[in-house]
């Protein structure tokens, strides 16, 4: 199956000058932050790099992931790049289906033992022996395990794969889980999002390629060159924030003259990603540009914050009712004790 | 659950009952103890209780004129650590918003970048108030656990909190979390040490302007 | 007094006392310090255990023990018998009760209400100078601290009458006012008794002295005895009402003043049948009422406010309201009225004698408050004061002279025919 040209040699079959292909490395390069030589460097590899193998497993997930990589805005190299890779499985992408394609999976396992990569797409859930989500009457768990055995390294691409996402949600029925919790021998990138900024999933796919090892990941297993920043920091609103002016709703005058949205529960100082540097569509716009506040959809358990509206210094909890509650204990063990020393008072007067 | 979901959550939410479970205890069981009637005849043409109360509460805002010199430094560096304090609690968004939250209430605030100044000048003056307590002969004497460890947790939010919005040293969202975990221990702190004069010092010199305006004096 | 120290009753005590404000100003102390700025006993040694917060200790910690957040759980540290000595000194003998450290204090706490309470549980406990509970005994056994019995009163009224040829009646039923002495006055001004005798025949007010109750000092309050504060205080009470009077004079005695004025109906439980006035106050009325007329008094002099007539009594302004168009060279000091240094010797402490070479140092801010007025005579309305100012005049050799507004007056009164 394996292609034994190199990427470079495809790339010229198809009119791709090698002028053209660097300048695509550099732009790649320059989005992770990578010094200039490490640019050409990766032009080069990348130019003699083979097809790599790549499995992509989709597990309990809405297959935006991969929306969100197939209309990538990005320059045609990168419809090119599913090219010189070989995406060896894909249940959305690939046209065969039944035993045929799993067969295609363990084919590609066996050949490029220890050299493909693994993407990931969903949450594994593990409650109930997993009878949650299935392919070819295996659970999620056992064809990961199975699969991940003798990979170079997995990508957990989106939130779900990265963190459990909305299926971990409480009070997460299925007991879902993350990659990086089953997948403890192997290298694993989380390129969490909901979805991802495809330049962060074709930029890694590409860095993987061309280094052959992995980039320089942040705490939580991401790729620095994408989730180093926060929102926050780099969001063109943020001189509202310093002026004091926020939008108090979406329709008042402040969310009409595009003030700061801390105040309608904008996660941006909190979240680390590249939506406020490379944007979405092409450069086009993103979330708080569109005038909405940040999900924080690239943090872990974005969906268990406290709610979207709720702005980040506000408590989460039953903060009230436990305030009225201590009240309540409070202003009775006030008068208790001061009735309890007026009683001793009074027996001491009196005695 | 990570650090900040534990601070905005549990921690907050916890310090916050134990604070007005505190107040509440130490204050009603101040309140209701009770006091002997007064049957002496109050001078002529002097203001009743409540009257005095007020005047000496608003009274005692600024030094007597007799100590003024003397006070220069506790009333000026007290009024600006005071007044800081509640800029930055009640001048800054952020703050006003979890008071929103718990309460709907909310109000105009301040430039962010004002507040930040104001939090470093707040931040200065804490620092010349112990200062003070260290050199001053008699603020040392008479100083105690209570004095030093009230000073530490005053502090301690103003610095995380400026430390925060600097993004110094750490990522945003762990500042933030030891920001409001410092803030968690200043709340707890409040009922049963002597921040709680946030409290007795309207019933303390109430009090006093009571007993004095009855004398006449 | 009691030879084993009784810790218990000295807890027991400070229960029964702190109510609402004594709780309050237990608890609101921030420890500033600027108390010591307005007390004299720290001004004059600048030893910080003289700040007045730290006098809160005891009352503070008894108070904790019994009814805070700990104490309700019994983890509270007690008060102890350490404690209680340790702070005998700073209670008695150098705390006048003088109020001024009230005037300074940010959260408004009254010290000197505090020393008054700690006092208290001090002698429930048998902790204090000698000579001081020695006083009050003596006041409880034999009708006067200095031993001015019924009988001596009696004797020294009729020589004084005669000798100044002068009507002071005694015991006159059904008599509008009446009048009480210090027995300091008695024993060592004399003429101050006969001054306010002349000044109240003058304004042809109906007055009169009554055996039974006479003494107006209470050092059964400065010693913290509250038996014998009550005892003596019901003295002047019974007396006033078997003479049917109306009002009661209170001579040139600070702390009397404020303990009949400010604390019998408490102390007795029942508002008193009768007004209670300062001699100064009762002067003032007269004046007003153009019952008195004064020669011009043109001595330069300055006037020392007694603590419990001024700070803690109001009647500053009556002092002055005499002073005005009598004395042309009278200068202020500074500071003066309710803001005034203390003597050093009220509240009991003149009656220490262990306390007088602190006494001695603070009578040194008296008189440097005097010579910046660029006179030499302090006059003062408190026969405490003036004991306490002469005792030390002597001591530290003062070339200034003491004198009292009452025999000023009579001095320089108008007798008509």
């Amino acid at each position: 199956m394996a292609d034994q040209k190199t990427l470079g040699e495809r790339l010229a079959e198809h009119g791709v000058s090698r002028r053209a292909f660097v300048k695509y490395a550099s732009w790649l390069g320059s989005l992770m932050a990578l010094p200039p030589a490490t640019s050409r460097a990766m032009a080069a590899e990348l130019a003699k790099a083979k097809r790599q193998s790549v499995i992509w497993l989709s597990f309990q997930e809405c297959t935006g992931c991969t929306e969100a990589i197939t209309r990538s805005k990005g320059p045609t190299l990168e419809d090119l790049i599913f090219d010189f890779i070989s995406l060896d499985y894909h249940h959305t992408l690939q046209a065969v289906s039944g035993e045929a394609i799993e067969e295609a999976r363990h084919a590609a396992m066996k050949e490029n033992k220890g050299k493909y990569v693994v993407i990931v797409d969903g949450s594994v859930p593990m409650k109930d022996g997993g009878i949650y989500s299935t392919t070819a009457g295996h659970s999620n768990y056992d064809t990961l395990m199975e699969t991940v055995k003798d990979a170079f390294a997995v990508i957990s691409v989106g939130t779900c794969a990265a963190f459990g996402g909305i299926p971990k949600a409480n009070p997460n029925p299925t007991g879902a889980v993350s990659i990086g919790d089953l997948v403890k021998d192997k290298p694993v990138i989380n390129i969490p999002g909901c979805p991802p900024i495809p330049e962060a999933m074709t930029g890694t796919v590409a860095y993987l390629l061309s280094f052959g090892k992995v980039p320089e990941l942040d705490h939580l297993g991401r790729p620095k060159a994408f989730f180093g920043e926060n929102i926050h920091d780099r969001c063109y609103r943020r001189p509202f924030y310093e002026r004091g002016q926020f939008a108090r709703g979406f329709d008042d005058e402040g969310a009409r003259n595009g003030w700061c949205l801390y105040e309608v529960g904008c996660k941006g100082p909190t979240t680390y990603n590249a939506c406020a540097t490379m944007k979405w569509n092409g450069g086009v716009s993103f979330p708080i540009q569109s005038g909405h506040g940040c999900l924080g959809c690239s943090e872990p358990d974005f969906w268990d914050k406290g709610g979207f509206y709720v702005p980040l210094s506000a408590s989460i909890g039953p903060t009230a009712k436990l305030v009225g509650g201590a009240a309540l204990a409070g202003a009775v063990a006030g008068v208790a004790a001061a009735a309890v020393a007026r009683h001793r008072k009074s027996s001491l007067n009196k005695g | 659950m990570d650090l900040l979901d534990f601070a905005r959550g549990p921690a907050i939410n916890v310090a916050m009952a134990v604070m007005v479970f505190g107040v509440l205890w130490r204050l009603f069981a101040i309140l209701f103890l009770g006091k002997a009637p007064d049957r002496t005849v109050p001078r002529m043409g002097t203001p009743g209780p409540l009257g005095a109360a007020l005047r000496e509460i608003a009274r005692r805002m600024v030094p007597h004129p007799t100590f003024a010199f003397a006070e220069r430094f506790s009333f000026f560096n007290g009024w600006v650590f005071h007044v800081g304090l509640a800029v930055v609690v009640f001048g800054f968004r952020p703050h006003v918003l979890f008071i929103k939250n718990l309460t709907g209430l909310s109000w105009p605030t301040l430039p962010s970048g004002v507040v930040y100044v104001v939090g470093a000048i707040t931040l200065v003056s804490l620092a010349a108030a112990l200062v003070r307590r260290l050199t001053n002969p008699v603020q040392r004497f008479i100083s105690g656990l209570d004095d030093y460890f009230s000073w530490v947790v005053t502090i301690l939010p103003v610095i995380t909190g400026l430390v925060a919005v600097g993004h110094v040293g750490a990522r945003y969202e762990t500042l933030l979390a030891i920001h409001i975990l410092s803030i968690a221990v200043l709340l707890i702190w409040l009922p049963f040490g002597k921040l709680f004069h946030a409290f007795l010092v309207f019933v303390s010199r109430g009090t006093t302007g009571a007993f004095l305006a009855r004398r006449g004096v | 007094m009691t030879d084993t120290i009784n810790v218990q009753a000295a807890a027991d005590k400070f229960l029964a006392l702190v109510g609402r404000p004594l709780a309050t100003w237990a608890e609101a102390c921030v420890r500033c310090g600027l108390c010591a700025e307005a007390c004299h006993f720290y001004q004059a040694t600048k030893d910080p255990k003289y700040t007045p917060a730290w006098k809160i200790l005891p009352i503070a910690k008894a108070h904790r023990a019994r009814t805070g957040f700990l104490g309700m759980l019994g983890l509270a540290p007690k008060i102890t018998e350490k404690d209680l000595k340790d702070w005998e000194e700073l209670i008695y003998d150098s705390c006048n009760m003088c109020g001024r450290c009230t005037l300074v204090c940010p959260m408004g706490i009254d010290i000197a209400t505090i020393t008054g309470a700690t006092r208290q549980a001090m002698a429930a406990a048998g902790i204090g100078p000698a000579d001081l509970f020695a006083a009050a005994d003596n006041a409880r056994d034999r009708g006067s601290p200095l031993g001015l019995s019924s009988e001596k009163l009696v004797d020294r009224l009729e020589w004084l009458a005669d000798d100044n040829e002068i009507d002071l009646p005694l015991d006159k039923k059904g008599a509008e006012v009446l009048l009480t002495v210090s027995s300091i006055e008695m024993m060592k001004y004399p003429d101050s008794i006969v001054s306010m005798g002349k000044l109240l025949n003058a304004a042809g007010v109906d007055w009169t002295f009554s055996s039974k109750g006479y003494e107006a000092t209470n050092f059964g309050y400065l010693a913290g005895k509250s038996d014998i504060a009550k005892m003596l205080t019901m003295r002047i009470v019974e007396a006033a009402e078997a003479l049917g009077v109306k009002t009661v004079i209170i001579p040139e005695c600070g702390h009397a003043y404020g303990v009949m004025r400010w604390q019998a109906a408490n102390v007795i439980g029942r508002p008193l049948p009768f007004e209670v006035f300062h001699i100064t106050e009762y002067l003032a009325k007269l004046k007003r009422e153009g019952k008195l007329e004064f020669k011009p008094f043109d001595k330069a002099f300055t006037y020392h406010d007694p603590c419990q007539i001024s700070r803690r009594g109001g009647a500053a302004g009556d002092a002055r309201y005499l002073l005005e168009g009598f004395a042309p060279n009278f200068k202020e000091m500074s500071p003066t009225a309710n803001s005034n240094w203390c003597c050093g010797g009220g509240g009991g402490v003149q009656a220490i004698a262990r306390s007088a070479p602190i006494r001695y140092e603070v009578f040194k801010i008296k008189t440097r408050q005097v010579e910046e007025t660029g006179t030499s005579t302090l006059m003062s309305s408190c026969a405490n004061c003036r004991l306490t100012l002469d005792e030390a005049k002597t001591a530290t050799k003062w070339g200034g002279e003491l004198a009292s507004i009452v025999e000023v007056l009579a001095e320089h009164l108008v007798e008509k025919d």
